[in-house]
């Protein structure tokens, strides 16, 4: 068996394979894993909040930037996992393959990091694409998975930090050591070889390489491979980068009114309901409730908001949304501002057809129930008679086709 | 006489007692984190869905390890042997080239598929076999000029220094 793991080694052996190639890559992978992490959490956060959750409003494109991010991080892992991965295949082939009781929970964890991690990010990519091949709940799945990830991610670092400290910094004029042995070298090389002046891999006896690259090319070419997948993908949630959007699932400035849907009054089975001509929202407190009618609320004082809508999925769109303060309806049950709120929508079923509102939104001056979208009576996709629009919250809580408002 | 203090210096000892300190602190809690994130799954996952992730966790790591690490290394064996010709800069350009529009090929693949089972209103609604059709024409272009111009300059100035071994 040594005897073929050592021929399969042979095949998969290449000069680029360097400890500090890989020190390199995990550098850059643990970043991306750490900001969709973080950014993870906080949406996760704002739509199942803990009792000391806080809810940031300001900047009002806190959420666009946050969950942009989390996508567009997650989309970059890609190609840095796979050549992290590379990087270390060799260690796939050691015979034994355990050693020890330690070693082989060292390499069940491993096992666990790229498991997790492949399907992490494969899945978080065709979530995206609103398209559900998989036989388990993506959201929490994802919340679940995530915490295993970046608990393994740092059991890896705890196991291998001796040879990611002394290989963090580049050692010019030679090839990085391979002391710690974090990557085996690759058969037929020697790690502790010269680099050519272009930072080619030499032999163990100083005969270049011909035909392979140097682990400054790899690297380079890993980081433009990077640079590209972000670039084409990013504009779906930063506006500066929609001229470059050729491979993201969403367009800024498409669907009605110029502006993405995600759940359809077809998926949502609302066209009826919300079409109905005696419609009305019902805002009730405390045994008090007033109904208003669309013209009731068109009557009221109309304020304009300036605000993204940002889907979880990493698309978002700034838009011109005008109604109702939703402070004032409430008011005009009598109740103070500071209340929260639960909103439920015409949905007959669904996971958000009830929404809850903590206060620091109810407050908010730019918080509306929204009767125009962009200039124009809402498209009935958009949540046509009315619908929420608060600063900060994720797509899927800016509640559409409102039904009733009940004050808490 | 006036003493001066030289710069704080660190024994090994210590800073070995700090990096262990470090990689305790590291391990327990990456042990903790992936217990919370095992256990909570079975809170929200059923059996049939646990073993459903559990296939998706295998099949992911069978498909990376067998096929895609495989493929792409009989792919760089190839380009081993026609990059043997070309200078070590065009060799990156040539391997850069292929895995970027490889990965975009990759993640456009899966679009496609998607686009041809889930179409949406306003989501998934452009032309990605067109773009990523220009993206390789673009790609292809922009390789094969540059390939071209560092041979060429290496011609030249193996030509004008009258040195013909390859550097």
């Amino acid at each position: 068996m040594e005897k073929l793991t050592n021929a399969l080694a042979a095949r998969f052996a290449s000069p680029t394979r360097s400890t500090r190639l890989t020190v390199v890559l995990g550098r850059w992978l643990g970043l991306s894993f750490t900001i969709c992490f973080l950014t993870g959490l906080l949406s996760h956060g704002l739509q199942e909040p803990p009792s000391w959750m806080f809810f940031p409003t300001r900047p009002v494109w806190i959420y666009q930037l946050t969950q942009g991010l989390h996508v567009t991080a997650g989309i970059a892992a890609i190609p840095l996992l796979l050549a992290k991965l590379w990087s270390v295949y060799p260690e796939l082939l050691k015979w034994p393959p355990i050693k020890s009781v330690a070693h082989g929970l060292e390499r069940a964890s491993i096992a666990l990091f790229v498991a997790s991690s492949l399907v992490e990010l494969i899945t978080g990519l065709i979530n995206t694409y609103k398209w559900y091949p998989w036989p388990f709940p993506f959201r929490e799945t994802h919340f679940w998975l995530a915490w295993v990830i970046w608990g393994s991610l740092l059991l890896h670092i705890a196991v291998k930090l001796p040879a990611i400290m002394e290989h963090w910094r580049a050692r010019p004029g030679r090839g990085p050591a391979g002391a710690s042995g974090a990557v085996a070298p690759a058969q037929g090389f020697n790690e502790d070889a010269p680099l050519a002046d272009d930072g080619v891999a030499l032999t163990d006896d100083g005969a270049a390489a011909p035909g392979h690259w140097s682990r400054r090319a790899f690297l380079a070419a890993v980081g433009t491979t990077t640079g590209v997948v972000v670039l084409t993908t990013a504009g779906q949630s930063f506006s500066w980068l929609h001229p470059l959007n050729f491979f993201a699932p969403r367009a800024m400035g498409t669907g009605p009114q110029a502006v993405p849907v995600n759940r359809t009054s077809a998926d949502a089975k609302v066209a009826a309901l919300a079409g109905a001509k005696d419609w009305k929202l019902t805002v009730s407190h405390q045994g008090t409730s007033r109904s208003f009618t669309w013209a009731e609320l068109k009557a009221l004082p109309q304020y304009e908001s300036e605000l993204p809508i940002a889907c979880v999925e990493g698309w978002s769109q700034l838009a011109r949304w005008r109604g109702v303060r939703i402070r004032d309806l409430v008011s005009a049950v009598g109740a103070p501002p500071s209340s929260s709120l639960r909103v439920t929508s015409l949905e007959p079923e669904g996971n958000y057809r009830i929404m809850s509102m903590p206060n620091v939104y109810v407050q908010d001056e730019l918080t509306l129930v929204a009767l125009e979208l962009n200039g124009e009576t809402l498209d009935l996709e958009h949540g046509y008679p009315a619908r929420i629009i608060a600063p900060g919250r994720p797509g899927v809580l800016q509640t559409k086709w409102l039904q009733t408002v009940e004050v808490l | 006489m006036k003493t001066v203090k030289g710069p704080k210096v660190t024994t090994p000892a210590r800073a070995g007692n700090a990096v262990k300190i470090t990689r305790y602190v590291l391990g327990v809690a990456g042990a903790g984190l992936i217990g919370y994130g095992l256990l909570g799954l079975p809170t929200k996952l059923g059996p049939a869905e646990l073993i459903g992730l559990l296939i998706w966790l295998a099949v992911a790591v069978l498909l990376h390890d067998g096929v895609m690490v495989p493929v792409s290394t009989l792919a760089g064996a190839g380009l081993t042997r026609v990059g043997s010709r070309l200078r070590p800069a065009s060799v990156a350009v040539l391997r850069g080239a292929l895995m970027t529009g490889a990965v975009v090929t990759l993640i456009t693949g899966v679009l496609l598929k998607a686009q041809s089972v889930a179409r949406i209103l306003s989501a998934l609604d452009g032309d990605y076999a067109a773009n990523l059709l220009w993206f390789w024409a673009i790609l292809v272009t922009l390789a094969a000029i540059l390939i071209y111009r560092i041979e060429r300059a290496y011609r030249v100035e193996r030509g004008g220094s009258g040195r013909g071994e390859r550097q």
